[in-house]
């Protein structure tokens, strides 16, 4: 892609980085030896998935029934941080797909992480569907319309939990071959550099062959095009079909047609957060200022806000509508929302998801580093709510009164979340360590001096 | 041909070197290095022949010894010999008697490879008419529970041969009799013939022998009552069904009072709106009975105020029929004038009304005869003649047996299925009593704490293992037949007795004796094993003449009324749990209380202004004390509808010697009983104290949201408003377009059910029954203070508050009313089990097609194919999918009757039992479908209208589910979807519900001011 830019556009990559720079600058944390920050992080991650090895495994052993669920909420944190993660995943698969086709430069150094969170958020998100599931040694595979010796034995294809192992296994593949394609000319960069024998080897292994000829530079140009035409309805699908888990139901509060729209907007949201959450803490550890530009921050932050009301329209849309329906049992869910047991939990996800993100409409709020993060952390607090707000409180207190409960989550529950944190980072602190966390091909693409 | 090639092994060989030739022989050609493998020291091991045999010696026995330990064998071995009357696959069905308590309900028990797994109602029988209460079809289990004893006792020890206790006791009986020390046989109340007869002929051969009859519960108030008033120490019979107007002074006769089958049978006849005409109960009362909740009009009285209020009833009466009234200052007045308005009711319809009470004081009960006999209902409503056998335990006699064990002259007890140490107020005194005695028996068939101070156990068959015959009420003549032979090394108490009377044993045979009492005419005997039941032509109800005097009993009422408002502690039995016999049966701490819906465990109930005034909130642990005896550390429940300044503690907790089920679950109340006037009084009188410990204990309700919030799945009104249109909050009809293609039913059958919210009562029978029926899990007390009780069908139990000119169902709205409101309560019972939605939204989700709809309008559960996603269950608006959380069969963590061998035999063959992690719910007892059409079909005719029953319909005392096929126009069904009152609960959701419910009817004007609607 040919790169012209104005002249009075601010560089996106700032400090007079030259080509070599940018390799040598990128290349560092991949070629030195770990720093201490490094493994602390990656220790306290290890231990947190070694929590969510063990919360699983008595999970499974022992019956769901070591969860806090119940008659009435038959789902609580589990598919809570199902959407959690699936949500989050979606950043980078807009960042990639999207962006590039609308041509924004200013991804072009975030991209490679906002896609590697993509992966590493689906593969938690894809956690929960799997362990929620009462027999997973069956049900692994039955969702899967496998042909098999029972007769008419099929799935069913009027249920949106089977579109979601569609949507959820379409995604994961095609992002993960989206990245790793991405990937490939930085391999073959890192092979060139490599000085061990055991480096060459791998970065050689993986790098397939690039040679960086002209003909490959095409090549490539038009299937990352592809793929990301490809990857395009997926930002839009995946958080649909997702939606449409609740949508399709009869439970009040679930049962809207305005899911789809709002959980896109909401799972861009709360990506953009856990993007920002991220790179503040790379940009700083492994001093990428230059490429992570103030300018990159402001523009997630925008996006930030702009996501935060469309949610927090459709949150008041949700309240007007249930009122507007005239239907009983609707307005008792909204109100019940709002204030009845749960009330906490849902002005948590108000102040966080409406209110908190309209202070970027001051500019020193989107080009502020530290307040920036904790506004990501309020973000992804917020959109954490939401999902609660959404499943819990719709469940609890449904139709028939008798069956309204209550519903906490257990010990185990919280470690299996908190154990996702764990797969989460240490996968990203392994790709800090063994992958270039920036597209330096890319990059050097925007750089203003190439020399 | 021969081969003459020679090959070689080598060179050696061919040339026949001579070391070869001497080796050829040998296996190894090579001289093995033994050497080198067998060190210096293992050579000269010094083991000798002799070590060798004692090694050996030792290792036999060593692992003969390890091989004794018992290995489990299972046995899956089909009939060598086909046993007569029995096909694998097919049930029998045997007509016996249920003694899950005194009453004797007629039974039909279903045996399945000759165990016993299911109990029904006898339509022959007049008791039970076809119906069972909940205790009843929980019995069962008692059969196969794990802690029975499987051998007799002496001094605590298992004993496997009957004969030394027999020579022991008889010796021993011998001796007290020559010594002229008094034997006493103390046994709950005997309605047996048989064992009546037996029991004679222990007298004859110990002279100093006695009966003392002994029950938990004591009706002794109406029993003395009638002696004084007629000269007849009976219950009456009370005929429900002939009583226009019902006045109930706390008595809890749909519930636990004396004959609630029986009752409700009779009560529900004239419960049917249709026709305009409904009977009318009103019920005063102290805590929120089960009848309470089913009556026109509840009013809450203090239970100590009794006396005065019959007085003011009796009064105004009098008033109306122009007779003399009793000697009173001032007429007490229950709220809304309770007491004026039921007497006009009552003398409007008299010969056709009833008043009854709970009361067990002497003098209450004879002023209630005296209303009665003004009211001219004896002879209608009330039956003198054909009277009831079900309790004739009088305090007297059993005092006397106490002083008299405590003084000694009593040396010899025995004990036949009572169990007076736990339920006895005075336990101390009688356990002391029982140590001066030479000779202690009891016939517990598990430990209890009466047999736990007995020298010798020896242990009843169970009921289903019995021979028997009852007489529970005049004339009417139940049997018991064994259903199975005994399971342990048990005898019945019959038996015993009999033998101990020096019977022969071939005579003293249960059978045989039984068998010979009814030799008169053996027909009568086949017929009557057969059929269960035997009834004698009654005897023409009569009015009997009335000896009281009403004044003097008046005016000692007046001056035993308490003055204030002094709290008060009433002491009551639950529906279920009754009298705490049964308190190792998990079935009857799994299915929640009516009216509280509190498993496992019981609590204080008390009203919201009484605690207000004190400061207690739901849960808070107080210790209780009144008149000397306390209890420590018992949770509290806010009550609506309890009478303000009373305290109520229900009966048949804290059994200190029960099986790991019952052991210490609960508190004991029995130590609060007090003899006044020669009977029990159950409203304890004395300063109530209350101390908060500072404690909270989670009880474990399956629900705890107690109104409908304003919505309109329960839907009620009252009579009158009824008889002006009949379709009275049901007139909506609802035009519902619907996405989904309509399954074609016209083929075949079409299944539904039907509630009539008006009959239904909560007793809970119907749990149980499906719980049986279905082989539902039990999950104990943790696991529903979770939310994961595992009922296919439940009771939802709605509470609505009112006030003068409306009625409020939403909680915000009640909040903001004074406490008051919770006195004056309406309640409404409504079983919910899988509506069987021809739109069910649990099919559409489910991702594998684990459920599934059927031809018949089914909604199936595929075990098999569910891979517990739990999705079914959340969009399930009627919350009764249930979900296998953990493996709760053959596992330590659910030590219930699933976890054993023994235990396990009361599964229903036809229904699985489910896996953990699989959904499950309501099939409509699939399995009684498929029997009903299998049996049509071998008979090629059609299904007839009432030959399928669910296992609800078939236990519901008070008809209130119906079920049956919709495609047949004749059938009852049919005709109950085509009523008025009929609709479907959540229909505007568009799911096409297969349950319909029909509206409660109250008898009551109508204060509908503003009951909510939505559009």
């Amino acid at each position: 892609m040919s790169v012209i830019d104005a002249a009075i556009r601010p560089p996106l990559v700032t400090g007079g980085k030259t080509y070599k720079d940018v390799t040598a600058d990128i290349c560092r944390p991949l070629e030195n030896k770990p720093t201490r920050l490094w493994w602390i992080g990656f220790i306290v991650s290890f231990f947190c998935l070694m929590i969510l090895v063990a919360s699983l495994f008595w999970t499974t052993w022992t019956g769901i029934g070591v969860w806090n669920i119940n008659k009435s909420v038959m789902w609580g944190w589990d598919i809570t941080n199902f959407v959690f993660w699936v949500g989050i995943g979606h950043a980078g698969t807009l960042i990639s797909a999207i962006l590039l086709l609308f041509r924004q430069k200013w991804r072009m150094s975030i991209n490679r992480s906002a896609e590697a969170m993509t992966i590493f958020a689906v593969m938690c998100a894809a956690i929960f569907p799997l362990f929620h599931m009462g027999r997973i040694w069956v049900g692994a595979y039955w969702v899967f319309p496998l042909p098999n010796a029972f007769g008419s034995l099929w799935v069913n294809f009027n249920s949106p939990l089977l579109w979601d192992v569609f949507a959820i296994s379409t995604y994961f593949s095609v992002s993960l071959v989206f990245w790793y394609l991405g990937l490939i000319p930085d391999i073959a960069t890192i092979r060139d550099r490599a000085t061990t024998k055991g480096r060459k080897f791998w970065y050689n292994f993986f790098s397939m062959g690039w040679t960086g000829s002209v003909r490959t530079w095409a090549r490539y140009e038009v299937v990352s095009l592809i793929l990301a035409g490809i990857s395009t309805p997926l930002v839009l699908s995946v958080h649909t079909i997702v939606s449409m888990d609740f949508a399709t139901s009869i439970v009040p509060g679930w049962h809207t047609t305005i899911f789809p729209p709002y959980f896109v907007a909401g799972a861009i949201f709360s990506g953009f957060g856990m993007v920002l959450t991220l790179l503040l803490v790379a940009r700083k550890v492994l001093n990428y200022e230059n490429y992570i530009t103030i300018g990159h921050l402001e523009a997630m932050a925008k996006v930030v806000m702009l996501t935060g009301t469309m949610v927090g329209l459709a949150y008041i849309t949700e309240f007007f509508i249930a009122w507007y329906s005239g239907v009983q049992y609707e307005q008792y869910a909204f109100l019940n929302r709002a204030f009845g047991p749960y009330w906490w939990a849902y002005w948590t996800m108000m102040s966080c998801n409406l209110i908190a993100p309209q202070v970027f409409w001051f500019k020193w709020a989107r080009t502020t580093p530290w307040f920036l993060f904790i506004m990501s952390i309020i973000v992804n607090v917020g959109m954490w709510f939401e999902r609660f707000v959404i499943i819990v409180t719709s469940l609890h207190r449904d139709y028939l009164t008798s069956s309204w409960v209550m519903y906490e989550g257990s010990y185990i529950e919280v470690g299996i979340f908190v154990g996702t944190f764990g797969l989460f980072f240490t996968c990203f602190f392994l790709f800090c360590r063994f992958l270039p966390v920036i597209n330096m091909a890319e990059v050097k693409g925007i750089l203003k001096n190439k020399e | 041909m021969e081969l003459n090639n020679q090959y070689w092994k080598g060179i050696e060989e061919a040339e026949g070197q001579p070391e070869f030739v001497q080796t050829k022989g040998n296996e190894f050609h090579e001289a093995l290095p033994l050497e080198d493998v067998l060190n210096a020291t293992d050579l000269d091991l010094s083991s000798n022949r002799r070590d060798f045999l004692k090694f050996f010696g030792f290792s036999v026995s060593a692992v003969a010894l390890a091989a004794c330990q018992k290995v489990p064998v299972k046995y899956a071995i089909p009939y060598v010999v086909k046993p007569q009357g029995v096909t694998p696959g097919n049930a029998n069905y045997y007509a016996s008697t249920c003694l899950g308590c005194n009453t004797g309900c007629g039974v039909l028990v279903k045996t399945r490879e000759g165990r016993p797994i299911k109990m029904d109602g006898n339509p022959l029988s007049p008791i039970s008419k076809g119906a069972l209460c909940a205790t009843g079809q929980a019995s069962i289990l008692s059969l196969y529970d794990i802690n029975r004893l499987a051998n007799p006792l002496i001094d605590g020890k298992e004993e496997q041969d009957w004969t030394k206790l027999d020579t022991d006791i008889i010796s021993k009986l011998g001796s007290i009799v020559s010594a002229n020390g008094g034997i006493r046989i103390v046994t709950k109340t005997s309605n047996s013939p048989s064992f009546d007869k037996a029991v004679v002929a222990f007298k004859a051969k110990y002279p100093t022998a006695e009966v003392v009859t002994y029950d938990p519960i004591s009706y002794s108030g109406i029993l003395l009552a009638n002696e004084q008033s007629f000269g007849k120490k009976v219950l009456p019979s009370y005929n429900f069904d002939k009583a226009e107007i019902i006045v109930s002074f706390g008595a809890d006769f749909l519930g636990t009072w004396i004959s609630p089958v029986e009752f409700t049978k009779q009560w529900v006849t004239n419960r049917n709106p249709k026709g305009g005409k409904m009977s009318k109960h009103y019920q005063f009362e102290s805590t929120l009975s089960l009848t309470g909740t089913n009556a026109d009009v509840r009013v809450p009285m203090r239970e100590s105020k009794e006396g005065i209020y019959l007085i003011s009833l009796y009064n105004e009466l009098a008033k109306l029929a122009g007779t003399s009234q009793l000697p009173v200052k001032q007429n007490a007045e229950l709220a809304g004038n309770a007491i004026k308005n039921s007497a006009k009711e009552l003398f409007a319809a008299k010969g056709k009304s009833l008043v009854v009470s709970k009361s067990n004081n002497t003098n209450n009960q004879i002023l209630v005869n005296g209303i009665n006999i003004m009211l001219g209902n004896y002879g209608t409503t009330i039956d003198l003649n054909n009277y009831s056998n079900q309790s004739k335990f009088v305090e007297a006699d059993f005092e006397k047996f106490v002083s008299e064990l405590s003084s000694g002259s009593v040396k010899g007890v025995i004990f036949v299925g009572a169990n007076p140490v736990y339920s006895y107020y005075n336990s101390a005194k009688l356990a002391d009593g029982l140590k001066k005695a030479k000779l202690v028996v009891s016939t517990a068939d598990q430990k209890d704490e009466t047999s736990d101070l007995a020298g010798y156990v020896c242990p009843d068959n169970h009921y289903l293992e019995s021979w028997g015959d009852a007489e529970p009420k005049a004339g009417v003549y139940s049997f018991t037949q064994p259903t199975i032979s005994p399971v342990f090394n048990t005898r019945q108490a019959i038996e015993s007795i009999l033998l101990w009377a020096g019977t022969p044993a071939a005579a003293a045979n249960a059978y045989e004796y039984i068998k010979s009492n009814w030799a008169a005419d053996a027909t009568i005997w086949n017929q009557s094993i057969h059929d269960g039941v035997y009834i004698k032509p009654s005897t023409i109800a009569s009015v009997p003449s009335f000896a009281s005097n009403l004044n003097e009993i008046a005016t000692t009422l007046v001056a035993n009324a308490p003055k204030g408002d002094e709290a008060e502690l009433i002491v009551y039995q639950k529906v279920g749990v009754r009298d705490g016999a049964m308190a190792n049966n998990p079935w009857l701490h799994e299915v929640p209380d009516p009216i509280s819906k509190v498993c496992y465990d019981n609590y204080v109930s008390v009203s919201k202004t009484e605690a207000d005034k004190k400061g207690l909130k739901q849960d808070d642990v107080i210790n209780i004390s009144v008149g000397g005896y306390s209890i420590k550390n018992v949770p509290v429940l806010i009550q609506p509808g309890q009478a303000s300044g009373t305290y109520a503690i229900a009966l048949g907790y804290g059994r200190t010697q029960s099986g790991k089920v019952g052991k210490d679950l609960g508190k004991n109340a029995y130590p609060f009983l007090k003899i006044a006037n020669g009977t029990t009084s159950y409203n304890i009188s004395g300063a109530v104290t209350i101390e908060s410990t500072g404690d909270t204990y989670n009880l474990a309700q399956t629900q705890t949201h107690h109104t409908i919030e304003g919505r309109d799945y329960i839907r009620e009104a009252s009579l009158d408003e009824y008889n002006k249109n009949p379709y009275v909050r049901n007139e909506g009809k609802l035009d519902l377009v619907s996405l989904w293609e309509e399954y074609d039913y016209s083929n075949g059958h079409k299944w539904g059910m039907a509630i009539d919210l008006n009959a239904c009562t909560g007793c809970g029978a119907c749990v149980v029954s499906c719980h049986i029926e279905n082989n539902v899990p039990v999950v104990g007390r943790e696991e529903i203070r979770l939310r994961r009780e595992m009922h296919w069908i439940r009771i939802d139990r709605y509470y609505s508050f009112y006030t003068p000119n409306e009625y409020l169902t939403k909680e915000d709205d009640i909040n903001k009313e004074n406490t008051d409101v919770y006195d004056n309560i309406r309640v409404v019972h409504a079983p919910v089990m899988c509506q069987h939605c021809s739109h069910a939204p649990c099919e559409t989700v489910c991702p594998v097609l684990a459920t599934t709809h059927s031809s018949e309008g089914l909604n199936q559960m595929t075990y098999n194919r569910c891979i517990g996603t739990k999705y079914c269950g959340n969009n399930c608006p009627y919350k009764v999918r249930r979900f296998n959380w953990f493996r709760y069969n053959d596992n330590d963590k659910f030590d219930y009757h699933f976890n054993n061998d023994l235990g396990k035999m009361v599964i229903n063959p036809d229904v699985t039992v489910r896996t953990r992690g699989v959904m499950e719910k309501c099939s409509f007892c699939i399995q009684r479908i498929q029997a009903g059409k299998l049996s049509a079909k071998r008979e090629n005719r059609k299904v007839q209208d009432g030959e399928v029953k669910t296992a609800c319909m078939s236990a519901c005392p008070s008809n209130a589910i119906v079920f049956g096929d919709m495609n047949d126009p004749n059938s009852e069904i049919s005709k109950l979807y085509k009523n008025e009152r009929s609709y479907h609960m959540l229909e505007e959701v568009g799911i096409k519900p297969s349950v319909s419910y029909m509206t409660k009817i109250r008898n009551v004007e109508s204060n509908h001011k503003s009951t909510e609607h939505h559009s």
